[in-house]
């Protein structure tokens, strides 16, 4: 546990006047609060250092408490003495919601003034809980069903439904599993980011998939039927006649789930990449001979 | 109407220790949606998030309505930035695939 030093934090020297202070607070807090920079822990962390500085320099008693025992904390009785009047200045102060990630003070105020998480000087406001967020790791097929999944959350089971044709980066709220609200207030609620891992032989682009597939040179000039492996089974592919190298061809329908939307898909689309044959007979080899003649 | 989905705008103001005018004075100018039923006025469940953040930059920030809904679009359009960010991102993906 180390000295904090508050008018360092607020970016004034010791003869600040309660003006200065309030305007630095102001100036600081509108920079890096957390509601005005989302998801920027570092916003957040600098934030809890203002408010805990402002929670001393602005309150005269725990600031002449500060001036005169801060860098001796550690030492001394009128040491002791702050830590006693502990109780008395917590049931003073208010708390500072939780909507975001944090929220505690320091162990150097802590130890000097006791666990109160004051913001706004005694305003008992309810406010909603922390929003807790998690990352969940998925591949191509698990995103393609909608199916149940178990995630613990703070030491708690949570059963959710990942709702099929989830993207990659999407991010859903599950309502009141986050932090307790303070003073009363709701709870919070949990984020949870998906991460759909990519896959080597399905791509996706929103709805749809591509797929390459070898074609061989006989029904790429011929034409036939291909058997193609979609993620929803194998699903058989007229090939027109004289279908070139790289030609892709769109299957309706046969893409990922659209999300939330059942019954409606995206399409597939597959390039073909014709294989040349190769270990030619001597036959063969006449018969191609003969063809590049005609 | 599910009413579980509403809440009195009076009973938001008790619990959030919130002044009824500054809600209202949020409604006129377009960032809160209310609606009326039986003479009491509610407020959308799903809204609160956004309430409560305005009812903190007001609070503990000293921004005034103006402020709140210039902060509100520019929050609005920062969100919709980071979606496209990650459609392009995804978009990336399949071609570095």
């Amino acid at each position: 546990m180390s000295f904090v030093d508050y008018y360092k934090t607020l970016g004034l020297d010791k003869t600040a006047s309660d003006k200065d202070i309030k305007n630095a607070y102001r100036k600081l807090a509108r920079k890096f609060h957390p509601d005005l920079n989302p998801d920027d822990k570092d916003a957040q962390k600098k934030f809890q250092e203002l408010n805990e500085a402002n929670e001393v320099l602005s309150d005269p008693e725990k600031r002449k408490k500060y001036d005169q025992y801060g860098k001796d904390w550690q030492h001394g009785e009128e040491y002791e003495r702050a830590r006693q009047s502990r109780a008395r200045t917590q049931s003073q102060e208010g708390s500072w919601y939780a909507g975001n990630e944090g929220g505690g003070f320091s162990d150097f105020f802590e130890s000097m003034f006791g666990s109160s998480g004051g913001f706004g000087g005694g305003k008992q406001t309810r406010f909603k809980g922390q929003d807790y967020k998690a990352e969940l790791q998925l591949n191509l097929a698990d995103a393609y069903a909608t199916h149940k999944q178990t995630l613990t959350v703070n030491g708690k089971n949570i059963r959710i439904t990942v709702p099929a044709g989830i993207e990659n980066g999407q991010t859903i709220k599950i309502a009141g599993h986050g932090g307790p609200g303070s003073n009363g207030g709701p709870n919070g609620d949990l984020y949870i980011t998906f991460s759909v891992a990519n896959d080597e032989k399905y791509r996706r682009s929103g709805n749809d998939i591509h797929i390459k597939e070898d074609l061989n040179l006989y029904t790429a000039v011929l034409g036939g039927e291909l058997v193609v492996e979609t993620l929803s089974g194998k699903v058989k592919l007229p090939v027109k006649p004289e279908t070139q190298n790289g030609a892709t061809v769109r299957l309706k329908g046969k893409g990922f789930p659209v999300y939330k939307q059942e019954g409606s898909f995206g399409d597939l689309y597959v390039t073909f990449n014709i294989k040349i044959p190769t270990d030619l007979t001597d036959r063969q080899k006449e018969l191609f001979t003969e063809l590049s003649k005609s | 109407m599910e009413t579980d989905q509403l809440i009195a705008t009076e009973r938001f103001c008790t619990y959030y220790n919130v002044n009824f005018s500054f809600v209202e004075s949020l409604q006129e100018i377009g960032l809160v949606d209310s609606i009326t039923i039986e003479e009491t006025q509610y407020l959308r469940v799903p809204h609160l998030n956004e309430i409560e953040r305005m009812v903190r930059l007001h609070d503990e920030l000293d921004i005034n309505r103006e402020g709140i809904e210039a902060v509100h679009i520019l929050l609005h359009r920062i969100n919709e930035m980071k979606n496209e960010i990650q459609v392009l991102k995804n978009r990336l993906r399949f071609y570095e695939g």
